[in-house]
């Protein structure tokens, strides 16, 4: 079973602060994460781009060097995310980052998505008819 | 203290804790640049795994090739590797983040959705006996642990 773990920016800011009330939180999943790598669960942490903007996380910027060293893979928001980001954010009024979530949501191909939030409702809500697993933060 | 499953042994000095960093950044560079470049190795692995690669591939068609199914093997490997090294230094920089067995069991269920995760405080009463008895248990370990329980108990 292939799982991917999408975080939001709020789950980007806490993993990323240790001073974050939920930072210990979110460091739960990621070890979580790490040890069913170990045991070859096929898992992802995946940070789309425009989440990553808005959360403020620089790659090339000191302050995140824990989060960049995590293995959390970027989603570049490319022409096909792009379009499909659009018509979410046509249709929900969500917020660029959010869009982004939601075409990640629907446009890879797993068996299980995860997402790290502190927003359930607008996750649903840029999911459409995909199931999903929200962890509220 | 829980020590996970795994973890990444480390015996500091100021200079074999900036010597690990740098390792650490290096596997992630290579990492990150893994494409479709190739080497000739002078790797020896057991001869049964070999063959049974072969025949996972050929029978089962569980990836193109045999050797791309171990380096799919050996990246998922590496890559577990360096998230518990940097996870672990962050747990030796900053002891308040590291979560317990009972916060790992509860995150493993909400990753799934597992009805469990509702049921927090049963968790981690299975969390602390589990690991009473086995002090490598890992998270999965520790929910599947609590879901037995609950079954008995029904």
């Amino acid at each position: 079973m292939s799982q991917i773990v999408l975080l939001d920016n709020e789950a980007i800011q806490a993993l990323g602060r240790p001073g974050h009330p939920k930072h210990r939180q979110v460091v739960a999943h990621a070890q979580v994460v790490a040890q069913r790598k170990r045991r070859a669960a096929e898992i992802q942490i995946l940070a789309p781009t425009a989440v990553r903007v808005e959360a403020g996380w620089d790659r090339t910027a000191a302050a995140w060097v824990f989060m960049n060293r995590l293995r959390i893979t970027d989603v570049p928001l490319g022409g096909v995310h792009a379009d499909i980001a659009a018509a979410i954010r046509a249709r929900t009024g969500v917020s660029v980052a959010d869009a982004h979530i939601g075409s990640v949501i629907q446009v890879l191909a797993v068996d299980r998505v995860t997402i790290v939030t502190s927003d359930p409702e607008d996750m649903r809500r840029v999911a459409g008819s995909r199931r999903i697993e929200i962890v509220a933060i | 203290m829980h020590r996970y499953p795994c973890s990444v042994p480390h015996e500091c000095g100021t200079l074999c804790r900036v010597k690990r960093s740098e390792v650490i950044e290096r596997l992630n560079q290579l990492l990150d640049n893994v494409g479709p470049d190739t080497s000739n190795t002078s790797m020896r692995i057991p001869t049964a795994l070999r063959d049974a690669a072969a025949l996972a591939v050929k029978e089962l068609e569980v990836a193109p090739s045999a050797t791309a199914l171990t380096a799919k093997a050996l990246q998922a490997t590496l890559e577990a590797i360096v998230m518990q090294a940097v996870l672990d230094d962050h747990y030796e920089h900053c002891p308040e983040a590291r979560p317990s067995l009972g916060d790992l069991a509860v995150a493993a269920a909400e990753l799934d959705g597992n009805p469990m995760a509702a049921e927090p405080d049963r968790l981690r009463r299975a969390a602390v006996e589990i690991v009473a008895r086995h002090p490598e248990a890992s998270a999965d370990d520790a929910l599947l642990w609590a879901e037995a329980r609950a079954l008995r108990v029904g």
